[in-house]
Order: structure tokens, then C-alpha cells, then sequence
């Protein structure tokens, strides 16, 4: 369940509460630091990266590599209020909100000692926005906003060198000295300094991808510019680690990049296992082989339980919830009274202790506790089965009306068991009589949410890339119906809000226009929310000075912040 | 190509010299050996037109996601370019089968820049290693608990050996795989130096190998078992065995070579499809103790319609399974004289 949140999560968070400082397991161990031999941190990324190749990455587990070994311009702040400084010392925005202009940090180094260079920059994006690379994140986070790109999806491998050689060069990206790098946009984006802080927006060295590629190769080659990341050696990044072995399927070993600007990492060596069966991970945490995980949740209420292991594990907020959702094109599912209906009816802190162990907090609102926009005051959803039924009874909508609708589920534990709580729920507090409809996942996704062929649908959910509103709303509009806003809910006044929003630079001024269209989408049920996500993670004692975040990579607690981790004697 | 006088049917196709050698038996087993190999041609030709047909009338894409953040239409479009997705899917097989015929099995779309054939050659060592090694386990541990079993019937010795049999047979191994890891891995690893049965992770030919050969090769331990134990029996009751014992041949000879050698005709058959279903990797066992092979992988691909890895893999495992059953086949002449290959 926890894998089909989010594809990657990304910087993160917020306010109190949700930020933790310093979980580092909590047992009896020395603050001493053991010697350099033992520093090695050894955690589950689960799954391998589909590419080394950051700019190619989109899943969690991609950047669970992909940030350790690149470092982007600039990363949010400890309580996710803004951006702090990364690989960029400091930025200015011009008056019209159109030019941004990154001060490099004056040390930076790659793993192999080169200085980084403005140029090295200017070739990460375009690299990045080469249409002929098809990368999975260019649109819409970058081609959407940055000058010159926004017709990224005309050219391919198929457009001839000419023309993306023409369509590269005509970006707004440059480099007027080494130091600084400079990006236009297309239009004003109150949002696009946390673009920049993706972890798949990277410098890339040229000198290296046309070596490993066999010298200079034609711009519309789909694979050559690619080939430098196959292979340990030549993967130099500029992150605060480098790899130092792959063993496909296996694990990644990253050892200190030894001329990171920060200094080099305590850590003398992360080793990053790709271990999918949980339940296997979990053995391995236990003989003391994996020093963190996140534990499966069969297993939750034995850790729970368990004297030893409940003082090393820890509930991690996420910024991440969980939806229902309907298809407001099939009538009677287009009228409001009637979502909301479905959205009343469902005990949402029976669904959190019950069905997930209390691994999450039950929530009504679509932005999670801990960033901006978040609004607990909307109570129009909670959980009031009489209201609910009155609500039908209003909208003249009769059992047999809605008995007819499946609930489409992914075919994985997770969602089943969610959703047989949900039909349950459903069918007892509005006496009806729905069934779950039991789909492979991609199937799901292409043959009936793409087509809008569906009645019912959940749970969905949505994880932060970043913790600006524009992540979330964007994802509601007109725009996005049948790509990620599946229910397609008529909602009027949403899109112009969330356009103005986007694009405006004042902070209060946009929260304020969230907020009105946040309303709107709770008020005409376009979902009915579910939770708020959460991870229950497990770390040994000896791991030292872990600085969680609401938008760590999955399993990997403190991933933005691994620099300064150490072991401590044990 | 020179044709021999005298000979019709299929014989009279082939080249003079492997024809002369039809008289004896050697040559008849090359000639069969020989036939059987290009059969092998049209097979893999058909594997690859029905994987071909049925993986793309599967609903769901290569890019689709299983939740969150979908791709966009621009990307898939890009993508669909970049792979030869855009072009008819005539055209596509077509393409497949002339890159097959020069080796090139097409790069993975789920691995970036990886080919299938650096993928399988990456992960098919561990998996046939591993199924290799429980095929060792399960010929003499399966045959013999049969002979015994079938020359102790329904004595205590039986009753103990099909019991453990059926035990075998009943618990699914995702189950007995999870078990021997809490067992020996979580509760005794103090004793085991907390490393020496461990699954998964810095998986190597090593001890790491014993609880996967032991998961893998239950099940068809208790298979043979009782597949031996049925046969022997049929095998006992017959005349030439009653004339052996008659005879007052000694029991160890009576059991090998009159008992045994009947018997087993059944059993090799089974072998195998056992011997390729073993090393063409089973997903539990590679789940349970992470081991980086192609049967995890072949699963991963399928889910993840990875069409050239989803190719390269049942391409690989019909040649397999062919060539097993040939090499069945010719096994026949070794064990039973009757059988003749013609």
C-alpha cells in the first residue's frame, strides 16, 4: 500500500509537530562515535533505480539514490517554511518574477575533485529537457514553466538534431560566469524555487556522458546520452556521496564524496539494499543486518508489543493523504449531495486503528497537517451516517440507484483490505449493497481511470514532491481530468483560483486563493478523504543524529539529512 | 546437398553423411538429437508470436503507473517514440524477430539503458545455481525415499516417508521459506554467528545457498518420492522380478538392477520439466530470500509490461524447457532398451 502513494516524494515540510529532530532509535548506546570502520549505515531502498541517471528518475526508491549522489540547487528548510541553500549559496528573483539567478556555492566539487561550473548546470537541464530522452518528470514540473520549453512535447527521437539542438539552445537557461546560473521562465511561478529543489534537476558533466557514450553524439540519440549512468565509475555526481559499487538487484555501496562543499559525510559508508519482501527486511533488522526499516504492517502490532523493538520504532508523519473518489461523470455521481453522501459514511478512525494500526491520522482535509494549506477547520465530510443517508434522501437517490456501482480496486493487500472496510462501510451506514471490483493495478490505471470507466474508485493518494500548495491543486484542475483528477468533478472558480495561485509571488495571497479552492473541492466532495499517511519505522539505536522530514525518500528516515549521521559505539 | 539413393521420408533430406549414419544407433540419435534442435526454430518462433500477441492485447502500458504521479501524455508519447512503441504492431514483431535473429533481445524499458541480455545474464547464474543445485538434492533424495518407501510398504519406514512427502507437498514454500528464515535466521542466529543462514542482501554462492536449494527442491522431493515409490511398486509385482529373487540374486542387485531401472522410466520423465522449472527460477523462493534472479525479475517485467524483457525471458525458458525434454528423451535409450528413437 505504502509503494502506490507516491512515486517519489520530495522535499519537505512544515510546521510543528510534524517536523522530528533527532530519533535516533533511543536506546542505551553511547553518544561516542565508533571508529571510522564501523561507520556504515546499511538500509532497504527496496527496489533498485530503473537509472543512475538523475534526471531520469521518478520513484521514491530512485531518490533514494539519485539525492545522495546529486545535489539540486537549493532544499527546503528543516520546518519546510521555504528553501534554504544546497548546491546554490543564494538566488535572486527579478521584480517580474521571470528571472532566476543562482549563486553557486564557490566550492563545490564533483566526486572526482573537478569544480562544478555554471556550465555543468546549464547542460544538467537541458540534458534534463531533451525531448529525445523522454525523461518522466520534465512535464509538467519543468517544461511547463521555464522559457522556451513549453513545447517540449512536439519533438521526440524522431525530430531531427537540427531541430532539438534548436528547441535545447532556445531554453531560458545560462551561465553568465562560472558561478552563476541563470534561469527565465515563461511566465511568473510563485512556486518554481521549490522546482529546482527535485533531486533530478542536476548538473551532469559533459566531458563525462560523451566519453562513456563513444565521443560526441547526435542530439536525438534516445540512448547514448544515457550510457554514462550504467556504470559505477563514471556515475560522478556532486552530491555528498558518490557510488562507490552496484550489484544489480542487490545493493548499491556509497562511500563520502570527499570533496563535497559541506565536508565529507561522517558515514564512511551507505549501503543501499533492494530487499521488496518487507517481511524479509524485517527478519534482517532483527539479527541486527539492516539498521533501518520500515516495518510491514501484519507486523505492526507485534513491534508494537514487542519491550525491545517499540523503543526503536516511531511513527513518522508523512506529507501524504488518502482518498475516495467518484465518477462525477456518471450521474447520479455528478451531483454533490450524492459524493458527499459516500464521503459521510465512512469512520475514518475505525479505518486508521482498525484497518492500518494506527499507522496514519485520520483527516479531512486533502492538504496533509504540516505545510501550508492545511485546514482542519472544514469539518463538511466527517463521519455522520444520518446526515449522510439524508443527503441521499435529498438528492432523491435510491439504494437501487447506487447498487448497480462496483468499487474499482488495484489488485495488491493494501487496497483490498482498505476497500473492503470501505464497501463495508458503504454498504451498512447507507444500506446498500456495492461490490469491490478487483483490477490488476496497471490495467486500473490505463483501461478504466484514463478512460473514465469506472464508478467508484480508491484509495488514491498523493504525496508532496514539495511542499507548495501547487503541487496539490494543480492535480484537480479541468486540465488534469482523466490524467491524475480521475472523479473529474465539475468544480466552479477552481481552475481560475488555482491559475492565479500558481502563478502569483505573493505568499499570503496565494495561500488565501488556495484556501478558497481547497474549499471548494471538500464542499462539492470532488473526493472524500480518508487519511493522512504515516510510516512506522524501525532504526537501531547506535544510528545517531537523524534528522527526519515529512517528505523523506520512503524507509530511508532522514535521507535529506544523512550528511551529518553517524554510529555511535555499540 | 547431397541426397542418399535409396532412402525415402525424412531421412532423404538430410546431408549424405549424417543419413549414413542412420544404420546404427549412434546415428539415429544424432539424426533424432539433430531434428530435434531445429524443431527448436519454429517453437521459439511461435513462443515469441503468441508472448508477442498476448502481452500487447494486455490492457495497461509500459508507462502507465501503479498510483501517484502519472506520466504525462507528452511523455508517453516521447516514450513510445523512443522505444518504437508509435509504429504498427506488424511492423514491431517484425522488427523483434530480425533483432532475435541476430542476438539483439532489445534494451528493457523499465531499466534505462540496460539490455535484456545483460539483465538475464546478470541474474540467470544465481537462479540456475540455485535450481541446479536443488536438482542435485532432489534425484537421489526423491528416489531413493521412493524405493524405500515402495520396499518397506506399509511399514513404519513407509508411513514416516510419504508422511513427510505429503507434509512436503502441502506447505506452500512461501510458507516453509518464511518459516526457515524466522527459525534460522532470526531465532537461532546467535548460534549460526548471526550471518551464516541470512537471506538476502550481499546474496553469493555460499552458505546463503542452503535455505533456497532446501525451499526449492521440497516440493518436488516429495513429488519424485511418491511418483518413485508408485512405480517401484508396479515394478515389484512384476515376473522378472519374482525370477530375479527366484534366482537368489543378492537384494542390492535385485533393487538396482532389475527394480530400479524399470522403475525410473516414469520418473525421468518427470525430471525433466522439473530440472527447467528449477532453473528457470521460482518467484517465491527469489522473494522470500532475495536472490537477484530471472524468476523474480520475469514476474517484475510482466507486471511492469516490459515487453523486450518479457520476450528475451519466455524466449530463454522455451529453449530451456526443450532442451530438457530432449535431453529426456535421449535418456530413454540409456535406461530402457525398448525404446527406439525413430
Amino acid at each position: 500500500m505504502h509503494s502506490r502513494l507516491t512515486i517519489r516524494r520530495a522535499l519537505s515540510l512544515a510546521t510543528a509537530g510534524v517536523f522530528l529532530v533527532g530519533c535516533g532509535g533511543g536506546g542505551s548506546t553511547s553518544a561516542n562515535p565508533a571508529p571510522p570502520d564501523k561507520q556504515i549505515l546499511r538500509v532497504n531502498d527496496r527496489t533498485e533505480p530503473n537509472s543512475y541517471d538523475p534526471t531520469q528518475q521518478t520513484y521514491s526508491y530512485e531518490a533514494g539514490v539519485g539525492r545522495q549522489v546529486f545535489e539540486a540547487l537549493l532544499k527546503p528548510k528543516a520546518d519546510g517554511s521555504d528553501v534554504q541553500a544546497a548546491a546554490a549559496k543564494s538566488y535572486d528573483i527579478s521584480s517580474d518574477g521571470l528571472t532566476y539567478t543562482f549563486h553557486l556555492q564557490p566550492n563545490a566539487k564533483w566526486s572526482d575533485g573537478k569544480p562544478v561550473t555554471a556550465s555543468d548546470w546549464v547542460y544538467g537541464y537541458q540534458h534534463l529537457l531533451n525531448p529525445a530522452l523522454a525523461a518522466g518528470y520534465v512535464d509538467p514540473y519543468f517544461d511547463s514553466v521555464i522559457a522556451g520549453a513549453t513545447h517540449w512535447g512536439d519533438f521526440s527521437s524522431k525530430s531531427s538534431v537540427k531541430d532539438i539542438d534548436g528547441f535545447v539552445s532556445g531554453l531560458g537557461l545560462s551561465a553568465p560566469d562560472p558561478s552563476t546560473f541563470v534561469i527565465k521562465l515563461d511566465h511568473p511561478a510563485g512556486y518554481f524555487k521549490w522546482v529546482v529543489t527535485l533531486w533530478l534537476a542536476a548538473p551532469i558533466r559533459k566531458d563525462v556522458v560523451e566519453q562513456a557514450a563513444g565521443g560526441a553524439f547526435p542530439s536525438n540519440d534516445p540512448t547514448k546520452a544515457l550510457m554514462w549512468a550504467n556504470n559505477a565509475a563514471t556515475i560522478i555526481g556532486n552530491g555528498v556521496f558518490k557510488i562507490s559499487e552496484i550489484a544489480p538487484k542487490d545493493h548499491v555501496t556509497l562511500v563520502p564524496n570527499p570533496y563535497y562543499w559541506g565536508g565529507p559525510a561522517k558515514l564512511q559508508q551507505v549501503i543501499e539494499y533492494f530487499i521488496e519482501d518487507g517481511n524479509t527486511a524485517y527478519s534482517k533488522y532483527q539479527t541486527g543486518a539492516l539498521d533501518m526499516i520500515g516495518v510491514p504492517l501484519a507486523d505492526v502490532t507485534v513491534v508494537r508489543g514487542d519491550p525491545k523493538l517499540s523503543k526503536q520504532a516511531n511513527l513518522y508523519p508523512r506529507l501524504g493523504t488518502w482518498w475516495m473518489v467518484a465518477n462525477a461523470q456518471r450521474p447520479p455521481l455528478d451531483n454533490p449531495k450524492v459524493r458527499m453522501a459516500f464521503a459521510k459514511s465512512i469512520d475514518r478512525n475505525s479505518l486508521v486503528n482498525n484497518v492500518l494500526h494506527g499507522v496514519g491520522t485520520p483527516t479531512l482535509s486533502y492538504i496533509p497537517k504540516g505545510m501550508a494549506g492545511y485546514d482542519e477547520s472544514n469539518k463538511v465530510q466527517s463521519f455522520d451516517p444520518a446526515a449522510a443517508k439524508k443527503l441521499l434522501a435529498d438528492a432523491g437517490v435510491t439504494a437501487a440507484d447506487l447498487n448497480k456501482f462496483k468499487l474499482l480496486t488495484r489488485n495488491t493487500t493494501g487496497n483490498k483490505t482498505i476497500n473492503q472496510f470501505i464497501v463495508d462501510q458503504w454498504n451498512t451506514n447507507l444500506g446498500l449493497n456495492i461490490q469491490l471490483d478487483v483490477v490488476d493495478s496497471k490495467t486500473t490505471t490505463s483501461r478504466y481511470l484514463r478512460k473514465g470507466d469506472f464508478d467508484l474508485y480508491g484509495p488514491d493518494g498523493w504525496g508532496a514532491d514539495y511542499p507548495d500548495q501547487q503541487d496539490w491543486f494543480d492535480n484537480y484542475t479541468t486540465g488534469a481530468c482523466h490524467s491524475l483528477n480521475w472523479g473529474c468533478a465539475k468544480l466552479d472558480g477552481f481552475d481560475e483560483l488555482v491559475k492565479k495561485a500558481d502563478a502569483g509571488v505573493d505568499q499570503a495571497q496565494r495561500n488565501k486563493d488556495y484556501a478558497a479552492a481547497h474549499k471548494i473541492m471538500i464542499d462539492q466532495a470532488a473526493i472524500g478523504m480518508l487519511y493522512q499517511d504515516a510510516e512506522y519505522d524501525l532504526i537501531q539505536p547506535w544510528v545517531a543524529n537523524v534528522k527526519s522530514t515529512a517528505i523523506d525518500d520512503q524507509f530511508l528516515v532522514g535521507s535529506f539529512y544523512w550528511h551529518d549521521v553517524y554510529i555511535t559505539t555499540h | 546437398m547431397a541426397i542418399s539413393e535409396g532412402r525415402s521420408g525424412r531421412g532423404a533430406l538430410l546431408p549424405l553423411r549424417i543419413s549414413q549414419l542412420a544404420g546404427s544407433r549412434g546415428g539415429s540419435l544424432a539424426i533424432f538429437v539433430g531434428k530435434r534442435i531445429l524443431w527448436m526454430v519454429p517453437i521459439v518462433f511461435f513462443v515469441i508470436l503468441i508472448t508477442f500477441v498476448l502481452m500487447h492485447l494486455a490492457p495497461g502500458s509500459p508507462w502507465d503507473r501503479t498510483g501517484g504521479r502519472q506520466l504525462s501524455q507528452a511523455v508517453m508519447n516521447n516514450l513510445n517514440i523512443k522505444y518504437g512503441l508509435d509504429k504498427p504492431e506488424t511492423e514491431q514483431f517484425k522488427l523483434y524477430v530480425w533483432n532475435v535473429i541476430h542476438f539483439d533481445f532489445g534494451l528493457s524499458y523499465q531499466y534505462e539503458g540496460k539490455s535484456v541480455v545483460t539483465l538475464i545474464g546478470g541474474g540467470w547464474p544465481y537462479t540456475a545455481t540455485i535450481g541446479f543445485l536443488a536438482f542435485l538434492l532432489i534425484v537421489p533424495v526423491g528416489i531413493s525415499l521412493g524405493v524405500v518407501a515402495a520396499l518397506r510398504q506399509n511399514t513404519r519406514v513407509d508411513y514416516i516417508t510419504m508422511g513427510f512427502a505429503t507434509f512436503a507437498a502441502s506447505f506452500p514454500n512461501f510458507v516453509i521459506g518464511a518459516l526457515m528464515v524466522v527459525v534460522f535466521s532470526v531465532v537461532l542466529y546467535k548460534a549460526t554467528d548471526g550471518n551464516f543462514f541470512l537471506p538476502s542482501a550481499d546474496f553469493g554462492l555460499d552458505s546463503h545457498l542452503i535455505m533456497p536449494v532446501i525451499t526449492l527442491s521440497l516440493l518436488p522431493i516429495a513429488y519424485t518420492a511418491r511418483l518413485t515409490r508408485a512405480s517401484t511398486l508396479d515394478t515389484i509385482r512384476q515376473d522378472f522380478v519374482r525370477t530375479a529373487w527366484a534366482k537368489g540374486l543378492p537384494e542390492r542387485l535385485v533393487v538396482i538392477r532389475h527394480i530400479l531401472k524399470n522403475s525410473l522410466i516414469p520418473v525421468v520423465t518427470t525430471l525433466g520439466p522439473t530440472f527447467a522449472f528449477l532453473v528457470t527460477g521460482s518467484v517465491i523462493v527469489e522473494t522470500v530470500f532475495n536472490i537477484p534472479g530471472i524468476g523474480r525479475a520475469f514476474v517484475v517485467a510482466v507486471s511492469s509490461r516490459d515487453y523486450p524483457m518479457i520476450l528475451g525471458t519466455t524466449v530463454l525458458f522455451s529453449v530451456i524447457i526443450a532442451v530438457a525434454n530432449l535431453v529426456v528423451d535421449v535418456a530413454y535409450v540409456f535406461i530402457d532398451p525398448r525404446v527406439r528413437l525413430t
